[in-house]
């Protein structure tokens, strides 16, 4: 039975199978599973083996309770990591939805948004493709690769997040909701306006695109491949004059 | 069998059934109740209530507690056992042995904490010799069997739990879970 010894030998659908069988609440039928997995062998086959020689396979395993690699390729194959400072408005939005839903499960449709087709322009300047194409056509082309060859996306993302949240967290603030407030008795204004602030937060994104189009839908897409930090320096001066 | 108030109560592996001995170990586990509270319910278990006690000094209770605590000998690891004219086979050969199969399912009933737990870990273990495994891993099998188990005596548990513990302890990996970045 061969097993691996680092997350160098682990493809990244192998570690997204692997984080989900973390649902499973019994420790040692976790990692039962996790070794399966990793061996290619269904659990059954397992399952008749003594205690004992199941458990010195797990020693062998025991980098699966560390995170994979922090140092990503930025080039791979054909595809090379787009600067995070370069993002536009409609990758920044996608990524922001597949951070909120699970990024592990989604660490391919990440993928597919950060490392992208690339050329060399007639003036000599790196040129990434245009974002043109659904997250969901494409995460499958990431399944293969190494987990450490592109896992560490997801800690320079999360990095970059925080900085971008902290330098325009007047128009993020915006849109939390005061937790604290929502289980004092209110009157039916404050309830009125309560709703309407949670529905203000459901449709963030739509309603922010749509103020940006001037309410002009022909207008969405142009609005989503401007870059991410004009757009949002435009924004924080509309709210700082009030315009 | 001990004394305690003119009454013989069972305090022996040998005496006691697994039903009892899971009461016992449960009332133990009970974090709110001290030390004298849960002998009270260990012997109100046994036949003798709270009231029964009423006029016992504390140095007498206290004598008590330990003279039921004074077990003797050690029951040993049976490999088998007949039930309702079934053998029920729990290992083969002289040395205990524990499957990841029945470890997993083991780990499920003692992670469920309810009161059966001792009698349908043993049910996991004693396999009747003329079932198949889906038979014998089926949960209403486990159940019925669990309910004919309680009956027997804790001699027959406590060996086991020496053991799985054992085993379990060196074994089990520890619950690290991946430490993730957010």
């Amino acid at each position: 039975m061969h097993l691996p010894k680092s997350w160098s030998e682990i493809d990244v659908l192998q570690f997204k199978e692997i984080r989900e069988l973390y649902s499973i609440e019994e420790v040692f039928a976790r990692e039962v599973e996790i070794l399966s997995a990793l061996a290619g062998v269904s659990s059954d086959e397992l399952e008749d083996l003594d205690v004992s020689e199941v458990s010195a396979m797990l020693k062998d395993i025991t980098f699966i309770n560390s995170e994979p690699s922090k140092n990503y390729k930025r080039d791979i194959d054909k595809w090379k990591v787009k600067p995070l400072s370069k993002l536009t408005c409609g990758e920044f939005i996608d990524l922001e939805y597949f951070f909120a839903n699970d990024y592990i499960k989604h660490l391919c449709h990440i993928a597919s948004i950060l490392y992208r087709q690339h050329h060399i322009d007639q003036w000599g300047e790196l040129t990434f493709e245009p974002y043109e194409f659904s997250p969901f056509d494409r995460h499958e082309l990431f399944d293969e690769y190494c987990i450490n060859d592109i896992y560490g996306i997801i800690p320079e993302y999360l990095s970059f997040r925080q900085d971008f949240m902290d330098k325009y967290h007047l128009l993020f603030n915006e849109e939390e909701s005061d937790e604290e407030e929502e289980d004092k008795p209110m009157t039916s204004e404050e309830s009125k306006a309560q709703a309407e602030q949670k529905s203000a937060v459901k449709w963030g994104w739509e309603r922010l695109l749509y103020s940006l189009c001037n309410e002009d839908l022909t207008k969405f897409k142009q609005v989503t491949d401007l870059p991410l930090i004009l757009t949002f320096n435009m924004l924080s001066m509309k709210k700082e004059l009030n315009l | 069998m001990v004394k305690i108030l003119d009454k013989e109560i069972p305090n022996q592996l040998s005496e006691l059934n697994i039903q009892q001995f899971e009461d016992i170990t449960s009332i133990h586990a009970i974090n709110e109740l001290d030390a004298i509270e849960k002998h009270l319910k260990v012997f109100e278990v046994l036949g003798l209530n709270e009231s029964d006690f009423e006029d016992t000094t504390i140095e007498q209770f206290r004598q008590y507690v330990k003279e039921f605590n004074n077990i003797k000998g050690k029951p040993e690891l049976k490999s088998s056992i007949e039930l309702d004219g079934y053998n029920y086979t729990a290992f083969e050969g002289e040395e205990f042995k524990l499957s990841v199969r029945d470890t997993k399912h083991i780990e499920k009933v003692l992670n469920s904490k309810h009161k059966g737990y001792l009698s349908e870990m043993l049910a996991i273990l004693f396999k009747r010799d003329d079932l198949t495994k889906t038979e014998h891993y089926d949960s209403t099998h486990i159940k019925h069997k669990a309910k004919m188990i309680r009956e027997l005596k804790a001699e027959l548990v406590v060996p086991f739990l020496v053991e799985i513990g054992q085993k379990l302890a060196k074994q089990m990996p520890k619950d690290a879970p991946a430490e993730v970045v957010e």
